[in-house]
């Protein structure tokens, strides 16, 4: 028997004991958003599909009949047969992912009494990257925009500020596993410089400046370092100025960004705080610009 | 213990309670860190899936630990039968699995735990497993893998057996014996 326990203790000590700390993290987090779903699916859906479904079919009766319908009915689906196919095919095999780690980052803000006035839960970052998405599909470059309240998701589970990462991290990593099409992630921030560091104007028009950072520390750094040099450099060419150029970082905390994650990832600031949404729109048109020109070549 | 009503506080709870010994069970199993974690994960999405249907009399541990042993064995046949594969191309390959911030340096005598444990067959490993390392008792261990108490107890021995032939446990202990 003691060589038994000999042996099992032998066994034991010879594996590791503990997973990982992003691992524990990672997969709690994960859980608790499919057991959201799960619930959602369960109660919510079945009772509103069917009392919405019964309100929509007295409702387009009476409409129908009752009204004029049918003949508008008639040129609503003429009309927009044709878009609602061409955005069905760019969702198949999107080229490019837009998220945002810090969605709340907001802009037109021109003097913050505290750093708090310079997020915002509504109107944010995260309509510059629905414009670059708009833009984008106009050039014909499918991609998805991902406009998860991340900062929401870290109030709702009580999670610090320096968890933002970790919840981005979850879709993004979803959708690259069922999008092997994906060639490009942007994470779009903002900046919190003065005006004078982040505007430029070009051909009288202002533009929200663009800088690019990138993570120091993961196995994609040289590869991410270069694509995004190339990228500052095409902008340079068509837009000088607009770019601040590659900021390297991520030592001091100890961060990834999310980079690890793919070799074309670029995480950038696009303006400050004092910049209006419609100079940071302008930027983003312009990004798309320079986003199709390299995907072309 | 399970409350329906509120799945999330209830998964969380559970995974916070087991997940320890689930990875566990599934590193002496697996033998890579990485393969564990991924194996735990697919456990407990598993047991959110499946926790409507769990009676509450039952028990939740040995009910968690035949799902991980299911999760466990798939995973053997798969790894199994892509190895054939694999095997003649690319076994001069260095394997890149092991990350960069894995500090767990692996022993001579570790090395040779881990391929005497992986070439067990997979019910010798698991019986040894739930009952050596995690000290089920027969019946619990007999719960966990869907079969009678008699066959728990007999599996035990010839995998403990076969174990010691592979380490040459037996003729160790006699040429310290005969000191």
């Amino acid at each position: 028997m003691q060589n038994d326990k000999e042996l099992l203790d032998m066994i034991k000590e010879s594996y590791p004991q503990h997973p990982s700390k992003d691992f524990i993290f990672l997969t709690e987090a994960k859980l608790r958003q499919k057991a959201r779903r799960m619930n959602r699916n369960g109660k919510v859906k079945r009772l509103s599909a069917v009392t919405s479904s019964i309100l929509f079919f007295t409702l387009s009766f009476s409409w129908f009949f009752l009204f004029n319908g049918k003949e508008v009915m008639t040129n609503i689906l003429t009309n927009t047969g044709g878009e609602a196919l061409s955005t069905a095919i760019d969702e198949k095999d999107p080229l490019v992912y837009i998220y945002h780690t810090h969605n709340t980052e907001t802009y037109n803000v021109k003097e913050p009494k505290s750093a708090a006035d310079t997020y915002s839960e509504t109107k944010n970052v995260t309509l510059v990257g629905k414009e670059l998405s708009k833009a984008l599909k106009e050039n014909n470059i499918s991609n998805i925009h991902d406009d998860t309240d991340v900062l929401g998701i870290l109030e709702d589970q009580n999670l610090s500020f320096s968890n933002a990462y970790n919840v981005s991290r979850l879709k993004l990593q979803e959708t690259l596993n069922e999008y092997k099409s994906i060639k490009m992630v942007l994470d779009i921030h903002r900046d919190s410089q003065k005006r004078s560091y982040t505007t430029v104007n070009i051909d009288g028009k202002d533009y929200a400046k663009i800088s690019f950072f990138v993570s120091k520390i993961n196995d994609n750094y040289e590869a991410n370092k270069a694509f995004a040099e190339r990228l500052h450099e095409k902008l340079e060419k068509l837009y000088p100025g607009l770019s601040k150029g590659v900021f390297e970082k991520g030592e001091n905390p100890r961060n990834t960004y999310n980079q690890d994650l793919h070799d074309h990832s670029l995480s950038l600031n696009i303006g400050g705080h004092e910049n209006t949404f419609e100079e940071a729109y302008r930027t983003a048109d312009a990004l798309a610009e320079v986003i199709e020109e390299i995907m072309n070549e | 213990m399970v409350d329906l009503k509120n799945l999330e506080s209830s998964i969380v709870i559970i995974y916070n309670d087991h997940y320890l010994d689930v990875f566990r069970f599934l590193v002496y199993f697996s033998g890579n860190q990485n393969d564990a974690e991924d194996l735990t994960q697919e456990v407990f999405i598993r047991v959110l899936k499946n926790l409507p249907h769990f009676k509450n009399g039952n028990n939740l541990k040995t009910w968690i630990f035949s799902i991980a042993k299911h999760v466990a064995v798939d995973h053997y046949r798969k790894k199994k039968f892509i190895s054939v594969f694999k095997e003649g191309f690319f076994s001069q390959l260095e394997s890149k699995e092991k990350r960069p911030d894995e500090e767990f340096e692996i022993t001579e005598m570790e090395q040779l735990i881990h391929e005497a444990i992986s070439k067990l067959k997979p019910n010798y490993r698991a019986v040894v497993i739930l009952r050596g390392i995690h000290e089920f008792s027969i019946k619990e261990t007999s719960e966990i893998l869907h079969c009678s108490e008699s066959k728990v107890k007999v599996d035990y021995h010839r995998a403990l057996r076969e174990l010691k032939r592979k380490l040459h446990f037996d003729a160790r202990e006699v040429l310290t014996n005969a000191k």
